[in-house]
């Protein structure tokens, strides 16, 4: 675990960004930072020296997927971790996200559990490669 | 190969049959311009429902907040009461003529661990907020359709050249039934604002 790892959680709803943001300060990752939409995470994600990236799918103005093909296609950007933490639970949907480089996928409602489990493997396979 | 010419007998019984069609779509039109409901149905309850459902979203929302800033109030004196019992245990078996009661040693050693329910139960509640933002995705879903059937009823009324008609006050028919909860944006007529303006308007009338 690296405490010091900066997170960008994008969700368009206040509350869901506040649960992640204390989920994740629980878990000894005290620097959150937060978007509503990808079309505002986007410039930060570039500005800002972020380490870890968790975004919805389903949100105004630019959704997660896009979000997330965004990440991929800038050179900066393309090897951030980003996990993908949604409502949005069609087979097809998860094969898309995981075509388009998602790192890990998380389905809404989730556990505090579940949540650390997929960051510590997507960072221990970062560490691996 | 040029198509068959009807004969004057089924040329006639055309005429009557597209007749008979137009005069019940005259008719059809006819109704439909004197249908009062339609009317209300699009200009007022309809864009209703859509304030009702953006007020819901927004009571969910301020409620979900409420209760998150309270569990982020009670997180840290849970942690700090562990971590105060813990000190004082550890006191005990370190400094000289700091002995502990039994009774207060147990209490200590009761209080860590019960803190530390207390702390994954705080957990607990924070997550179960994450409804506001799943019943949230399904209200905004319904409010595009509320959206959408709005603007087809109202291209409706406007072909069938419906006049509108000026909303009702807040003596409904329907008031009998109750209202619920007041609603910004949907109006019911004057109403009060909070118990200060119900004491108020009860003392007014002599209660």
């Amino acid at each position: 675990m690296q405490p010091n790892m900066n997170f960008l959680v994008v969700d368009d709803f206040s509350t869901m960004r506040r649960i992640i943001k204390n989920l994740l300060h629980d878990l000894g990752y005290p620097n959150v930072t937060e978007a509503d939409d990808g079309n505002t995470a986007l410039p930060l994600l570039k500005a800002g020296n972020f380490d870890f990236l968790i975004t919805d799918w389903n949100m105004p103005g630019m959704p997660g997927l896009e979000l997330l093909k965004q990440v991929r296609a800038d050179a900066r950007l393309a090897k951030m971790p980003v996990l993908m933490l949604t409502a949005e639970a069609k087979r097809e949907q998860i094969v898309e996200a995981a075509q388009a480089g998602v790192s890990g996928y998380v389905i809404k409602p989730f556990t505090a559990v579940t949540l650390k489990e997929k960051i510590d493997k997507i960072l221990a396979a970062r560490a691996a490669a | 190969m040029p198509a068959a010419m009807p004969t004057p007998d089924a040329h006639s019984q055309l005429t009557l049959e597209v007749r008979r069609v137009a005069s019940e779509l005259q008719s059809a039109l006819d109704h439909f311009r004197v249908d009062s409901k339609l009317i209300d149905l699009a200009q007022r309850q309809v864009p209703d429902a859509r304030h009702r459902l953006a007020h819901v979203i927004r009571l969910t929302d301020d409620a979900a907040h409420r209760t998150i800033d309270l569990v982020e109030q009670c997180g840290p004196l849970a942690d700090r009461t562990v971590q105060e019992a813990g000190e004082l245990l550890a006191q005990r078996a370190t400094g000289p003529g700091t002995a502990l009661a039994p009774q207060v040693s147990a209490f200590l050693v009761r209080t860590g661990k019960n803190m530390q329910s207390v702390r994954a139960n705080l957990a607990e509640v924070l997550l179960a907020q994450g409804y506001q933002d799943l019943t949230g995705q399904i209200i905004r879903g319904v409010m595009t359709l509320v959206d959408e059937l709005e603007h087809a009823l109202g291209e409706l009324l406007r072909i069938a050249g419906a006049e509108p008609e000026p909303r009702p006050g807040s003596a409904t028919a329907d008031g009998w039934r109750g209202h619920g909860p007041m609603i910004p944006g949907v109006d019911h007529g004057p109403a009060v604002s909070d118990q200060q303006d119900v004491d108020a308007l009860l003392s007014n009338l002599g209660m």
